[in-house]
Parts: C-alpha cells; structure tokens; sequence
C-alpha cells in the first residue's frame, strides 16, 4: 500500500527552486489525499536502510512534523488526526520506526527516536502503546545487540522522558527505564557512545526520578552513578554529567545535603582545572542552588506559620569556600570580550554567580569580596584592576543599603578616576559598575541616593566625557546614564536636579548614536534607549520646550534615513535598525508630550509630518521597522483621537501587512496591539475597515503557522473591536464566537505541568474572556440576543476557570467581570441559566474575600448585576 | 525536542548591555500601556453606569442595611482615608501618582459603599480642598477620573452636602472640554450632573459658569455613555424653571442635529436621557420648542414610541410629544394634520399606550390625545373613529383617579366643536350621543363627586353637554339615572364659587320645578 516518494524527498531538497516547489506540492497533495498511507510511505523509506540518506531524513522530519506543532490548536489537530488513523497502519509505522533504531545509519536512528517520542507523547498518556517500554527495554537487555542499537535506544527513552509525564507511566516502568539509563553509564559495561547516551538520557529522565529520589539508598545510588561519572575521561560527558548535577540542583534540591561536600570538591576542581564547557556547567551548578535559595527566601513570608520546603543555606554554608573560588574566575578575563554582549565564559559565568550568591546571602558576602577588591583594584595588572572592579558590581545587589553606601561613598571618586585608565575593559567595566550603583543605590524619589545635588555634576561631567570613549565604553556609559535618570522619574522637586544639564546630555547622547566606529549598532541603539529614558523621566513642566526642540531633530534624521543609499542588504538591514531605534524615540516622544493638555498640541502640530514619516518607514519594508513604526503609531492614534481617521485610508494597507506577517509574529502581535489602540482613538469611525481587519484576524486565528503568542491578543482585539463597534459587531459573531468557543476548549485541555504552557494558558483564558466582555458590553442595550445563545458556553466556561486553583489573578478578575457583563447585557434572558449556576455564589464569595481591590470592587460590581437579573 | 546540541544551560550574563533591556522594557510598556486604556475603558463602562441609571432600578437589598456601628465604622474609615489622600498629594517622591490615585480609589469606594455614603464624615475631614487639588490641570486621567468620581458620590448626597461642591464647579466644568479624556469629561459631567439636580440656585450657579455649552458639545459625538451622561446631566440643567438655559442649549449649534440622530439611531437607554432634555426643552422654552416641531422630532418621537417596549423611555419620550402637541399649535395645525401619515402613527402609538400595563404610560397618552382632540373637528374626528375610544372608555370606568382625570378631558373635548369666541361650545352631537350611549357619563358624574377642583369642573361641564345636547331631551333622565343630581346638589353651599353657581344653574335649569311633570 506504500507510495513510492524516494524522488519526492530528495526533490524537495533540490537546490533548485523550482523543481523544489513542485517535490513540495507533490508531496503536499499526497498528504491531502490520503494522510495513513503518507505517513506509513514515509516510515518506510525512514526504516529502509536500501533508500539515501537524505530521502530518510526528510521523511523522518515530515513524519515529525506531522505529529507535532508548536501552536496548541494546530497540534491538537494533529493528535486528532494521528488517533485516527486505522489501528493496524499506525502499528506498522511504530514497528518501522522501532525498527530503525537498529539502522546502521546513525541520521536515521536519530530521526527515528524523536519520532517515536512524538507518538509516545500522544499514545502512552492515553494508553495506546503499552509495548513500547517493554521493547525498548528489551534493546538495552539482550547482551547481543550492537552498541549503536543500544545508544540509539537510550536516546529514545530519554526523548520519550522528556515528551510524557512520569505519571503516564507505572511505578514499574519509570523503575525499569532508570535502572536502564542509569546501567548504561556504567563504565564497565560500555564504550563512551552508549555513555554518553545514558547521562543525555538520565538528563531528560530526571523528573521521572521522583520516587526514586524519595528513597534513600537508590537516591545514593544514582548521586554516585552521577559523580562518578562526572570524572570520566571524556569531556563531553563530565559535560553532559555536570548538566545533570545542574538539574539536580534545580529538582532536588532538598535532599542534596548529604551529597554537598562531594559536590563541592567535584565542582570547586571543575572551576579550577577542567576544561570549559565543564567548567561552565560547574559554576552553574551553584547559580542553580543560589536561584533555590532565592526563591525559597522570596517565598519565605514572616507572618505565614507554614512551614515551605526547607532552605538549606547551602550558599551560606561553603560561602567561605565558594566566594574566592569564584572571585579566581574573574582573573580568567578574554583578551577582547567586551567588544561582544554574547560572550559566555568562565569569567562572566563566575561573575554572574558571585552576583546570585550576593543577592541569596546579602550583607556576608561584603568582608569577603572587599579585600580582593582592595588589593587588586590598584595593581599594575589590568586583569586585576578589571576582575576587582567586577566583583565590585556584582555584589552591588543583595546587601543592605547600610553596607554598601558607605562602600560606594568612599569608592565612587576612585571608580569616576578610573573612567580614564588607560585599559579599555577596566573603563568597561568601570562603567558598567556605575550604572549598577546608579539602577541600585541611586532613588532620590523614596528619598536615598548616593549621588548629592554637589556631586551629580562632577558625575554627568564625568560621564559626557566619557561617552566619548572607545564604543564599548561609551555604551556601558550610556547604561550608566539611563539608571542615573531614571532615578528621577516621579522625583518630585528632585527631578529638577537633572534639568539644567538636560540638554548636554541629550545632544552627547545624539552625537554617540551618530558615532561610525562601533562595530555594529550596540551604542547606537543604547544611546536612543537611553536618549529615551531622560525624555521619559525628565520634568514635564520644565523641559517640554527642549523635548519640543527635539522632536524635529528626530523627525529631520528620520527623514534622512530614506535617503541611505541602499546597495546590499547589509544596507536595507543598517537602515531599519536606524528607523527602528529612531521611531522607538518618536514613540516615546509622542507618549510624553501627549500626556499633558499643555504639550499635547505639539504632537498634534507635526501630527501629519509624523504619519507622513511613519508611512515612508513603512514604505523601505523591513520586519523591525515596522514593529517600531506600528508601536509610535499606537502612540500617535492615542494622541489624536478620532483625527486619526484622516490617516486611515493610507495607513490600512500596512496594517494589513503587519496582520498578514506569520512569520515576524512579533511584529503580527504588535499590529493586533495597534488595532486596538486605533480602535479607541476612532470608536465607531473605524467601521469601515472592519470587515478586512476581522477577516484577517481570524485568519491569523486559524493558521497554525502564527506563533501562539499572538492569538490571546486577538481575542483581546474582538473585544475592543466590538467596543468601537457595538452592535455593528453582529455580522463577525457567527465567526468570531465559535473561534472564542474552539479555544475556550483548548483551554482546557492545555498542560498544568509545563509553566509556560500554564502562562499561555491563563493569558488565552483572559484574552477570551475580555473578548465576550468588550462584545457584551458593545451590544448592551442595543442587541442583547444576539449574544443568548452563547450565554450558556460562557457560563460552563467561566466555571470551569473558577474551579481552576491555579488561575492567574488577572484571570479570576476577567472571569468575575465578565459574568457581570453577562448579566448586565442579556439581564432577565439567563435568569434561569444563572439560577443554575451554583458555582457563581461560590466565585464571587471567594472574589469578594480578596485583598486585591479592584477585583473586589469588580465583584461587588457583578453580584450587583446578578441581584439585578434575578429580581427582575 | 532536545537538538543535537545538548541543552546547555546559558543565563544572561550579569554584565550586559542596556539597550536590549531597554527597547524590551519600552515596547512592552507600549503594550501595557494599551492594555491599561482597554481596561479602564471597560471599567468606566460598567461602572459609571450603576449610578446614571441606578437611582431607581437597582433593589435596595435588606442586607444593605446597615447598623449604626457600620455607620460609624465607614466614617472612621471614610475619614483615615481622606487623612490618607492628603499625605499622598502632599508626597512628591518616587510613585506619588500612584499613590495619590490609590488613596482616591480608597476614598472612592468607601463613598460607593453603602445606600447611605459617609459624605459628611468625608467633608468634615476636608475631603473637598484635596479633591479640588486632585483636579488641577496635567493631572493624569486615572487620577481625575478618581477625583471626580469622588465628587459624584459626594453631590449625591443631601442638599448642604452637595453645596460642598462648590469651589470644585470650575474644575470639573473646565475638565468636560475636548482636551479632556473621554471617561475623565464623563465623570465630570456626573458629577455636575448630581449637582445642578439639586436645585435651582446651584442650577444658576453652573449656568454662570459656563456649564452648559461644554456639556452640550459632549451630546454631539456618537459615544454611547458620553453622550448618555451629558444628556443626563444638561436635563438636570436646563430644568428651570427659568426657561434661559433651554432656550440657550437649543441654540448651541449642532445640538438639535445631535438630538435627532440618537433619537433615530441611538441604543434605547441612551435615546432615554435625550428624550428627558427634550421634555424639557419643550416643556420650558417656547422658542425651543418651536425649533423643535419644524424639526423632524415629532417624527423620531413617535417611531420610537412604535418601536420600543422600555418604559424609561415611553415616558420621556410621550411626555415629550404631549409637550410639542400642547406647547405650540403649530403641531397641531401644520404637522399632524388629519390624513398625513404621521397623523395616522401618532395615534397609533397612543393607543399603544392606552393598551400597555403602565399607569404613567395611559396617564400621559391620555394627556397628548386631550391635546390631540382639542384641535380641528378634523382631529376630533379622526380620534372618534380610532381605537382609542373603545379603550379610553374602559379607562374612564375603571382607572385610577388621575388617568380618568385625562381620559374625560379626551372624551370631553371630542364632543364640543372648536369655538371662536366666548360662551358655551357648540356640540358635535353625533360624537356625545355615541358616546353617552356606551356608556361615559357614570363615569363624568364620578368626577363631579371628586374633591379636585379641575375634575368637578371637568365633570360638570359635561353633564351641562349632556342636559343640553342629548336629542329628544334625553339628557336630564339620563344624568337623573346616573344619580347626578345628588352629585350636584352637593356644590349647593361648596366654598368655590365657580363651581358651586355652575353645579346649582345646571339644577335650577334642568332639574327645576318643571321637572318630572311630563311622566
């Protein structure tokens, strides 16, 4: 029953495109014609040792992804669509694929294992493949088999780990397949590829360890397997090892205790002598247990008696040991490293850490980081100067105020001396501790700041020289003066301080952002940024005539930017980061001076330049203009109110562009967050650009391509839409209401285990929820029934989330308001649906208990209504 | 699924630059910022709207009841939070905003809480000085929003307290302009609205400074609960009786476009408040309602009376209508002439609401067909032959006192023909003696039993039709049957005067000594 579809598979992989989208439409029509006899054709050639390796692979890629999507709704459909298929096809594709671990074709088993956890993840939850533990396990006992075989076979189990949860599985099973994994660390028993497989393996296998961790002697067991291995010859696997102790950390953090000493030695040799991938995983390993500590000293209230997870102090414990160890690895600096934000070694991970370890043990840390920066800050060695400089910086955050001001006081004269070392990474780094003391001990507004009225203006001279500096220098200045000023913002009196130096610092900022010899555009967007924080920040009232000058300064380079000569694509890329960060400013711009009624003609005088502007950025297309165009567009509807309409006709069509964009989503989301902006600036005068917008916001609903991160603020979109709208919303309901339905399912239906999935999920059941309020509240009045026969769906819908005890909060509040808006709108129509809603009582008792105000107040509010509907 | 690469873990690297965190933080602040809009969009919508229509239609629950201790509770706490309000807006340090509108948002909800709000309680711990600064210009809107609503729950409350208001006024009607947020304009026109239904002084008050205009211009966009609020409120204005202020809102330009257009196509509770400034513009000031009825009000009038089923809004809406027809005969003489369409559909909706369950529905209905059939014989014809009288034959037997009252000036006025000049109105006889046949004189002679003077009269003068104009000399057996010569006698020694020689001339005329002599 196979098709033949070798010529497909590599067809599609031709270099020429043409003959490249033809193999893709076969193979699509295929697929449409009759999807069990494609999969089972494309397990076969995976299984087919006879067949190239490169027809293999793609196969094995669209049988992936034929099980598996990233958008919840798409993936459900193709869940949907695999348990459909016929019970004896999807058998045979499951003995293919089992079959192919044993290929000799290393791609092909790899495929073929991330396959298999694919189908694992649909079927074992829902029982459907008992015998896949069984036969895997069987690989690894049969002495006989190849060693391949069995590398294979743990890459599987350990892929299958990380797809389903341990509680699909029976105690029995989760046992048999750690004893498995844990068996093929063995050193004895086998050669370094089945090694390394198994800790890769027990890396995924962790959290199926539970009960095993529970229990004493095979706890001690796998610590040791782990140690042990740890110290193996091969790097790559003291690697993947030390990632599983990291892990470790993280999940067990509370039966560590005995196991510490041995941790340290292990970790603490890592940091000093093993290689640096291994070295790496060291350190992390502590910032691990310093991310445990702070959490537990975050969760830690005083006033609540129960008693969380025991904290083991375990950084306050080996902090004698750990600080210097730590303080070494600042003296590993790179010779260049400054020059790049993406640079990871041991001495930004030491760094890093002694950053955490400052924060979990707080005022202790101070004495034995001081000396180290006593001694070395004046040595004649600019590795020292720099490494006590950091280690400065990164114990600014977690001691008290109290500790460290003095510190600073006494230190701040020396660090400003020090912005002119003749070292470039001492002036880095310099800079960088400055804007830490700036973002840290630096708030005139709640009253404290290590910077006087006397001394802030040898610091700004110090720090307008000094963005003169090398690139590097002048960007981590640039972070120094963006902390600086924001410790103005809402300073009352205070925030006058800055405003006579206001304007030096925005013309150096702008000279900076002009500045060719950096490398890339690192100081210039920093320097915007920055530029954007001391308009943010600055005193309305008395710098809105040097904000008013600086307007037309952007507008003019703007401007100027559509004159770059565009040659290659560097080009076309140099000159959106440029519009970019320049409508990044315009939009901040525009956000200050339209919030006071005094300011806000300003915007409106040069509204129609600025659209003029934001239309020609549009016109040089490019994914990050756009975004930043479509947000100080926002910003500028908002600013205008309904004369926005005027924009509308030119504008639309790249608001269509931006709705159509699956592939940036960002700049798709950013677009939806727009429409609505525009929606409460035109009202109903938006109208007339309705029917595009909703068709292709529900289109962006229906794909599957469009990242899921977009699709909770289209249901947010409906709402405001129907807002705008009121009962003009009527004709979208048929569409839009069965989509707000479909994902109310999905809902559901999401993971509790998996964080972001849960935070997905309670951002979807919010944005759905503010989607039936903003449509009930639009027909309110007007056409109320048109909502009754979605009142009950709702109504299951709502309880459903309130028996959830995870919700997010923000959640609960949509809910409780929602239901308010459910009686207000269709008022005695769903007094007996409501009379049957047992659980309303319920939530809104439990809403109205709250300590959050505003929920209470929105509760009180739906009860009112509910009272309301039920007396009438 | 884990790639080829294993998972290594990577954590951003505490030295890092700023102008990635930055342009992150600054676009999600943008999205934020949307997101704050919707939400006190929304909020403002759901509300703002308990109050402006909630004087009536929202129960008073019995556990909203409170007890003294509560009251005394909700003034301690009531005045702790002013006492809260000013140390926020004396604070000037980092989150002042916020704090300030926190401390609002406090004093507001206590002011909401309860049937009875802690006013005096907020007043006496000077809560007026700190709202007033709460409004000054620049403020941010959640911040006035706040403010305003505070002053709203406080105008609520007894007359003295809403006096309270008064060094607010300037504020809150200098916040209604077009510079204004929507909800913040909103609010403000609440609260002004609360005030100037307080009385006729603080009414002037407002008008001298300048209330009106800004209000009315608020009437003239299509937003929903803008324009409900400002309607609401310039009806409380313009409610006289010194018919100025409804003489100048006619005028502000655009607002009688503005009128016509939520009435043709506005959502029923927001076609309410429009309705209730057009009864007063119409019950007020000649000159408006002159405007009016060249206008094509009658018209939306009476659709909406044809189309509506919402109480609120029958009544302002009739009453608006009785106003127009009463209030300038032009109505009567020009636009609803017999034979033109809206002729036909005014009298269409009246019988509507004959028919409908409502006391003040029948009551006012009642009312604009007396005005109806005091026209041309034209009118009076076109009523006689409607399905009205059936209906308001029912009611003047059965009704309460005051719909009867109306329904007899209808009867009445179809039976007399239009007079030129002084003395007794010719009868239109075929109409008296159809309608004495089924019935309505019992129902006259009860009025003439009645202690209302106006009724009496009413009563009287058509049992004077009836002893006059029945043929054949019907009418004295007809009104002896009904017992209307004790009704009368008893004017003999009633202290009006008027009535008394009106009730003792109809016996002496027709009762006399001649009396029963032919039988």
């Amino acid at each position: 029953m196979a098709m033949e579809i070798t010529q497909f598979l590599l067809a599609a992989q031709s270099a020429d495109a043409k003959v490249r989208t033809e193999a893709e439409a076969s193979l699509r029509q295929f697929q449409e014609q009759n999807m069990p006899v494609f999969l089972h054709s494309l397990s076969l050639e995976l299984s087919n040792d006879e067949k190239p390796v490169e027809s293999r692979r793609l196969a094995g890629i669209v049988l992936k992804n034929s099980l598996d999507a990233k958008d919840a709704i798409r993936k459900e459909q193709l869940v949907q669509q695999w348990m459909a298929i016929d019970v004896s096809i999807k058998s045979q594709i499951k003995d293919f694929l089992l079959k192919t671990l044993g290929s000799s074709v290393p791609e092909a088993r790899h495929t073929s294992s991330q396959v298999i956890a694919k189908i694992a993840s649909i079927e074992i939850p829902r029982k459907q493949w008992p015998e896949l533990i069984g036969s895997l396990l069987n690989n690894m006992t049969q002495q006989d088999r190849p060693a391949f075989l069995k590398q294979a076979t743990l890459e599987t189990l350990g892929y299958v780990c990380e797809e389903i949860s341990h509680e699909d599985l029976v105690q029995d099973e989760v046992n048999a397949v750690l004893t498995a994994v844990v068996q093929g660390m063995n050193l004895a028993d086998h050669g370094p590829e089945v090694r390394l497989a198994a800790t890769k393996a027990l890396y995924n296998a962790l959290e199926f360890a539970q009960t095993n961790f529970e229990n004493e002697m095979e706890r001690n067991y796998i610590m040791k397997v782990v140690c042990d291995t740890a110290m193996s010859e091969e790097v790559e696997i003291r690697q993947a090892a030390f990632e599983c102790l990291v892990a470790i950390a993280s999940a067990y953090y509370e039966v560590l205790e005995p196991y510490m000493q041995t941790l340290f030695q292990l970790t603490s040799n890592a940091v000093k002598g093993d290689e640096e991938t291994v070295a790496l995983q060291a350190i992390e390993f502590w910032s691990s247990i310093c991310d445990e500590e702070i959490e537990l000293q975050e969760f830690e209230s005083p006033e609540s008696g129960d008693s969380g997870p025991p904290h083991s102090c375990f950084i306050e414990k080996a902090l004698s040991s750990l600080v210097p160890l730590l303080l070494e690895t600042l003296l590993k600096q790179e010779e260049d490293q400054d020059q790049d934000d993406t640079i990871w070694n041991i001495s930004m991970a030491g760094g890093t850490c002694l950053g955490l370890v400052s924060r979990t043990v707080g005022d202790a840390i101070v004495p034995l980081v001081m000396p180290f920066v006593e001694s070395n800050i004046v040595k004649p060695d600019w590795r020292c100067r720099e490494a006590a400089t950091y280690a400065f910086g990164s114990i600014l955050e977690g001691p008290t105020v109290d500790k460290l001001s003095p510190l600073v006081q006494a230190g701040l004269e020396f660090l400003l001396n020090a912005m002119k070392d003749g070292n470039n990474h001492v002036k880095d780094t310099t800079a960088w501790t400055l804007s830490r003391i700036f973002e840290l001990l630096h708030s005139p507004a709640t009253g404290f700041s290590v910077i006087s009225p006397e001394n802030l203006k040898r610091v700004l001279v110090v720090l307008l020289e000094s963005i003169k500096d090398a690139p590097n220098v002048a960007e981590k200045v640039c972070g120094a003066i963006y902390y600086l000023v924001q410790g103005y913002e809402d300073a009352g009196p205070s925030s006058s301080l800055l405003t006579p130096y206001l304007t030096d610092i925005i013309s150096c900022l702008i000279a900076a952002s002009d500045r060719t010899d950096g490398g890339d555009s690192k100081l210039r967007s920093s320097a915007y940024e920055t530029l954007n924080e001391v308009v943010r920040c600055s005193n309305i009232s008395e710098t809105s005539s040097i904000i008013a000058q600086l307007l037309p300064v952007i507008m003019n380079k703007l401007g100027q930017t559509m004159e770059i000569q565009i040659v290659s694509s560097d080009d076309r890329e140099k000159q959106g980061d440029l519009q970019a960060s320049l409508c990044g400013v315009l939009q901040v711009i525009i956000q200050k001076l339209s919030s006071t009624d005094e300011t806000k003609p300003i915007i409106l005088q040069a509204a129609d330049q600025i659209m003029l502007l934001f239309l020609k950025v549009f016109g040089c297309r490019s994914s990050t203009v756009h975004e930043e165009a479509m947000l100080a567009i926002g910003a500028l509807a908002y600013a205008t109110g309904s004369q926005f309409e005027k924009y509308m006709p030119e504008f639309y069509k790249y608001l269509e562009m931006g709705l159509q964009n699956f592939e940036e989503y960002q700049v798709c989301g950013i677009t939806v967050g727009v429409v609505g902006d525009i929606c409460r600036a035109l009202d109903d005068k938006i109208l007339p650009y309705c029917d595009g917008i909703m068709g292709l916001l529900l289109k962006d609903l229906a794909s599957s391509e469009l990242h899921r991160s977009v699709k909770p603020p289209i249901f947010s979109c409906f709402g405001d839409i129907a807002l705008a709208i009121g009962e003009h919303f009527e004709k979208y309901v048929p569409y839009a209401l069965p989509m707000m339905q479909g994902a109310a399912e999905i809902c559901a239906k999401i993971e509790t285990a998996d964080d972001e999935m849960m935070d997905y999920g309670n951002q979807l059941r919010r944005s759905i929820f503010e989607a039936y309020s903003g449509i009930l509240q639009g027909f309110k009045s007007v056409k109320p029934d048109v909502m009754l026969p979605y009142a009950q769906h709702l109504l299951k819908f709502i309880e459903l989330v309130s028996r959830d005890s995870q919700r997010d909060e923000s959640v609960t509040k949509a809910a409780v308001a929602v239901m308010g808006d459910l009686a207000d709108a269709l008022g005695s129509n769903i007094k007996l649906m409501l009379k049957e809603c047992a659980f309303c009582d319920e939530f809104l008792g439990e809403c109205l208990q709250s300590d959050d105000e505003q929920l209470k107040e929105t509760a009180g509010w739906t009860q009112g209504m509910i009272r309301r509907v039920m007396v009438l | 699924m884990a790639d080829d690469s294993p998972a290594s873990h990577r954590r951003d690297p505490i030295k890092s630059s700023v102008g990635n965190v930055a342009a992150q933080r600054r676009r999600q602040n943008a999205v934020t910022v949307g997101k704050e809009r919707r939400e006190s969009l929304v909020r403002a919508k759901r509300l703002c709207r308990v109050g402006a229509t909630g004087d009536g239609d929202v129960p008073v629950e019995e556990n909203d009841m409170i007890t003294d201790e509560e009251v005394s509770l909700l003034d301690a706490q009531t005045s702790s939070a002013v006492g809260e309000l000013k140390s926020a807006v004396a604070y000037q340090g980092k989150g002042a905003m916020q704090k300030r509108v926190n401390a609002l948002r406090e004093l507001r909800r206590l002011l909401s809480k309860s049937e009875f709000p802690p006013v005096e309680a907020a007043l006496k711990a000077g809560a007026i000085p700190l709202l007033v600064q709460c409004l000054s210009f620049g403020s941010p809107d959640e911040q006035l929003l706040e403010a305003a609503w505070c002053l709203t729950n406080i105008a609520a409350g007894k007359p003295e307290e809403t006096k309270a208001l008064l060094p607010a006024l300037p504020l809150l009607i200098a916040h209604l302009g077009e510079k204004s947020s929507l909800p913040v304009a909103e609010q403000c026109a609440w609260a002004l609205g609360n005030v100037s239904g307080e009385g006729e002084e603080l009414r002037n008050v407002l008008l001298s400074q300048g209330a009106l205009p800004p209000l009315a211009r608020m009437m003239l966009p299509n937003k929903g609960s803008t324009v409900r609020t400002a309607a609401w409120a310039l009806s409380n204005l313009i409610k006289g009786p010194d018919p100025k202020a409804a003489t100048e809102l006619i005028k502000v330009d655009g607002v009688l476009d503005a009128i016509l257009r939520h009435l043709r196509k506005a959502d029923e509770e927001l076609a309410t408040e429009v309705a209730w400034v057009v009864v007063y513009l119409s019950a007020l000031s000649n000159f408006a309602t002159g405007v009016l009825v060249k206008s094509d009000v009658l018209q939306l009038l009476v659709e909406r009376l044809a189309t509506s089923n919402s109480l609120q809004l029958l009544i302002p809406v009739l009453r608006s209508l009785g106003n127009l027809v009463a209030g300038d005969s032009h109505t009567t003489s020009t636009v609803l002439v017999p034979g033109h369409e809206i002729t036909d559909g005014v009298i269409k909706v009246l019988v509507k609401c004959l028919k409908s369950d409502h006391r003040v529905l029948k009551k006012e209905a009642s009312w604009v067909l007396s005005n109806i059939a005091a026209g041309s014989i034209e009118h009076k014809q076109l009523i006689y032959s409607s399905e009205a009288v059936p209906l308001l034959l029912r009611l003047l037997s059965t009704a309460p006192f005051d719909i009867r009252r109306e329904v007899a000036y209808v009867l009445g006025n179809l039976c007399v023909a239009p007079t030129a000049g002084e003395g007794k109105p010719n009868l239109i006889e075929e109409h008296l003696v159809s309608l004495v046949q089924r019935g309505c004189l019992s129902g006259f002679i009860d009025l003439v039993r009645s202690a209302d003077i106006e009724a009496a009269r009413l009563g009287l003068q058509f049992t004077e039709l009836v002893l006059r104009g029945m043929p054949n000399g019907d009418g004295p057996k007809l009104v002896e049957q009904e017992d209307g010569i004790d009704a009368m006698e008893r004017y003999q020694f009633h202290e009006n005067e008027d009535l008394r020689n009106m009730a003792n001339g109809l016996v002496d005329k027709y009762f006399g000594e001649d009396y029963g002599v032919d039988e």
